[in-house]
């Protein structure tokens, strides 16, 4: 082979080697079939193969869609951008800052976490109403804090916990058992031929153990910077304890991140979540996106085994109305609806904000799950009523 | 090389679209990919965006039969690869014993009581078929692990006859609704194609295609009023299927352009278009008339 072939030759391996580390599932069959296709088609002209390799190495509507881009990033002229260094820090108060964000040639401000007080609740939260605007603000979201040691620790404790006695759950629906509390007539019965029609084996009714499901929406807005860092790191130790969890995140429209936040690489959740997060921290039209929830994913999802945790801070700036209709159609599907405020764990608060009272009404559980413990009674809460 | 195959491209979707289906190069440079490297083709899209009229116009095009399997929950390899015919071998026995003759064991397994199933009659056929795996998301997944292991050798074993290879590798098609999220070994064993729902002027070629009786004006005013319906929050939306209803009515009430004939003459053609209650009641006068208005 050429030297100019071995040149391309490993070009294009590099190209399967970047897609891979993109987050998509390339074996060797297939980066092998890259390279036949390379060679069949010939690598005149662009368009061809980028079809070609689309449709080899895509294996799902999100990769179709991510695929352009990285395709292009790859093979077209290489745009560099220097990456903003950040501090290190827990779930502290976010800051904006304008400088660095500027110099490194990025779009807008850009958020991060700074160590700053930890736990006060928001005095400041009419003031972050204000600061919640209707327009989407072009900014990206900080990741690398998502996997901090001690506070996913102590999370992870509580989650443990919780999803072992989600697991134990029972409900009344029986199924036929070897031993139970009540007999099941119709298969006594029915063995009971075998036995010349004396019943010799008992067959038994026991309840049937039905895991729920639970699916979590999650407010990414500006006014809820403070604390959308735990509920990810929440969600995220759901998602990886209990199968059946499916993890959504809004602010001026709705995004599913069930898949990133679950995988097990935290520089690739962290990868993955950064593609999703374009317009995150900006304002926050609750209503719109629940109404978006119901129409795409909750014939789906939603069914009366499931229980939906809404983490939010109630501030809605769309149509007045929509989020109470949207929350009362979910509420005749779901079994349980939870909405976990980190405004209400301060001891005067009331529900000033119109998103809060127009949801208030439907609610089964109204929590504030902003900590630790608080998450813990929380959870503790919706095991009961589940 | 590359002009080689870009004249290929064409050719395919110059086929295809005597088939009557209108299709974009990059799905007709898909079709080519599928047969050079012998993989099954997955496409996922929403309802009524034409994904079974893939394997149907790509059967035509290429002179060969198309054999379908439509999955269901349940279904499993009796009904999908083969069967033995009980009810004649247990005639056969019964002959044997009254009268004629004695009956050997492997005669009993001949392959003439072998009831064969779409997956079986498509590994069999002479010429390379085109096999439509329809909604493989409504299957369950024992019957994806089974579909996987034949997808990726092309061969079966029957318990009594042994192994039976592919005498031509079939050009496999699966769709997918996405009501279920199919197993990563089969996806990755696919290539992948994702339909969304066509552009203005592609629909207007598939109406052009499929109706030749239609005018430009009355394409150009249905499809941008389709295009619009799309864009609103139906519980339904209507897909491609649907806009040929549509024009299929409309053509029978013989007008050129909507604006013709009044709003009532349309409206009573919705029931193409609109299939939920909620749906026909959300479209009333006031919105019909102005999505009329708006697209003439």
């Amino acid at each position: 082979m050429s030297a100019l072939d071995e040149a391309l030759v490993a070009r294009i391996a590099g190209f399967v080697a970047t897609m891979r580390s993109n987050g998509f599932a390339i074996g060797m069959r297939e980066s092998a079939d890259a390279l036949t296709a390379a060679a069949t088609i010939g690598v005149g002209a662009r368009e061809p193969l980028r079809w070609a390799w689309r449709s080899l190495l895509c294996q799902r509507a999100d990769d179709w869609n991510r695929f352009d881009d990285l395709f292009d990033s790859y093979w077209m002229p290489p745009n560099r951008k220097a990456a903003t260094p950040s501090k290190a820090g827990g779930a502290g108060r976010a800051a904006f800052d304008e400088g660095a964000g500027a110099s490194a040639g990025k779009p807008g401000p850009v958020l991060r976490l700074e160590t700053g007080e930890e736990g006060s609740s928001a005095p400041d939260a009419p003031q972050a109403k204000d600061g919640a605007s209707a327009a989407a603000a072009l900014e990206q979201a900080d990741f690398r804090h998502l996997g901090d040691r001690d506070q996913v620790r102590a999370i992870e404790i509580v989650i443990r916990s919780f999803a072992m006695r989600l697991k134990r759950l029972r409900i009344r629906r029986e199924q036929a058992a070897a031993s139970g509390a009540r007999i099941d007539l119709r298969r006594t019965l029915r063995r009971a031929v075998g036995t010349a029609g004396t019943p010799g084996n008992l067959v038994h009714l026991a309840p049937r153990r039905v895991r729920p499901r639970l699916v979590l929406l999650l407010d990414v807005s500006r006014s809820m910077s403070l604390y959308s860092f735990f509920y990810l790191r929440m969600a995220r130790a759901l998602a990886l304890t209990l199968g059946d969890v499916h993890v959504f995140a809004y602010h001026t429209h709705l995004t599913h991140i069930s898949d990133p936040l679950r995988d097990d690489d935290p520089w690739r959740a962290q990868e993955r979540l950064h593609l999703l997060s374009a317009g995150w921290a900006g304002g926050t039209r609750i209503g719109e996106c629940l109404a978006a929830f119901n129409r795409q994913h909750a014939g789906r999802l939603v069914h009366s085994r499931t229980a939906l945790i809404i983490a939010s801070d109630g501030y809605d700036t769309g149509e007045p109305g929509l989020l109470g209709s949207a929350l009362g159609e979910l509420a005749r599907r779901a079994r349980l609806i939870a909405w976990l405020n980190p405004a209400k764990a301060a001891a005067d608060y009331a529900p000033l904000a119109r998103g809060m009272r127009e949801a208030l009404p439907h609610l089964d559980l109204f929590a504030a799950g902003n900590s630790v413990e608080s998450l813990q009674a929380a959870l503790g809460q919706i095991l009961e009523a589940l | 090389m590359t002009a080689a195959r870009i004249e290929q491209i064409a050719a395919l979707q110059a086929q295809l679209g005597q088939s009557g289906y209108v299709v974009e190069r990059d799905l007709a440079a898909t079709l080519l990919l599928m047969a050079d490297l012998g993989r099954p083709l997955l496409v996922e899209g929403d309802p009524g965006v034409g994904k079974t009229e893939i394997a149907k116009a790509l059967a035509a095009a290429r002179g060969t039969t198309l054999i379908r399997l439509q999955c269901y929950e349940g279904l499993d390899t009796h009904h999908a690869l083969s069967e033995w015919n009980y009810q004649r071998q247990l005639l056969a026995i019964r002959l044997a014993e009254t009268g004629s003759g004695s009956l050997a064991e492997d005669d009993l397994f001949a392959p003439k009581y072998l009831l064969k199933r779409p997956l079986l009659d498509a590994l069999t056929q002479e010429a390379a078929p085109v096999l439509l795996i329809d909604e493989v998301d409504r299957a369950d997944e024992a019957f994806e692990a089974f579909l996987l292991e034949m997808l990726s050798d092309y061969q079966v074993s029957i318990p009594e006859l042994g192994t039976i290879r592919a005498t031509a590798i079939p050009l496999v098609v699966l769709t997918s609704n996405a009501t279920r999220e199919l197993s990563d070994a089969l996806r990755r064993r696919c290539l992948y194609h994702y339909l969304d729902y066509p552009s203005f002027e592609k629909e207007v070629a598939i109406i052009q295609a499929r109706a030749p009786a239609i005018g430009d004006r009355l394409a150009r005013q249905v499809v941008e009023l389709v295009q619009a319906l799309r864009r609103m929050d139906l519980k339904k939306r209507p897909g491609i299927a649907e806009t040929l209803d549509w024009v299929a009515s409309l053509l029978r009430l013989g007008i050129s352009g909507l604006d013709e004939g009044g709003p009532e003459l349309i409206q009573d053609t919705l029931a193409t278009l609109l299939k939920t209650r909620e749906d026909l009641r959300a479209i009333d006068r006031t919105v019909l008339d102005r999505l009329i208005a708006s697209a003439a």
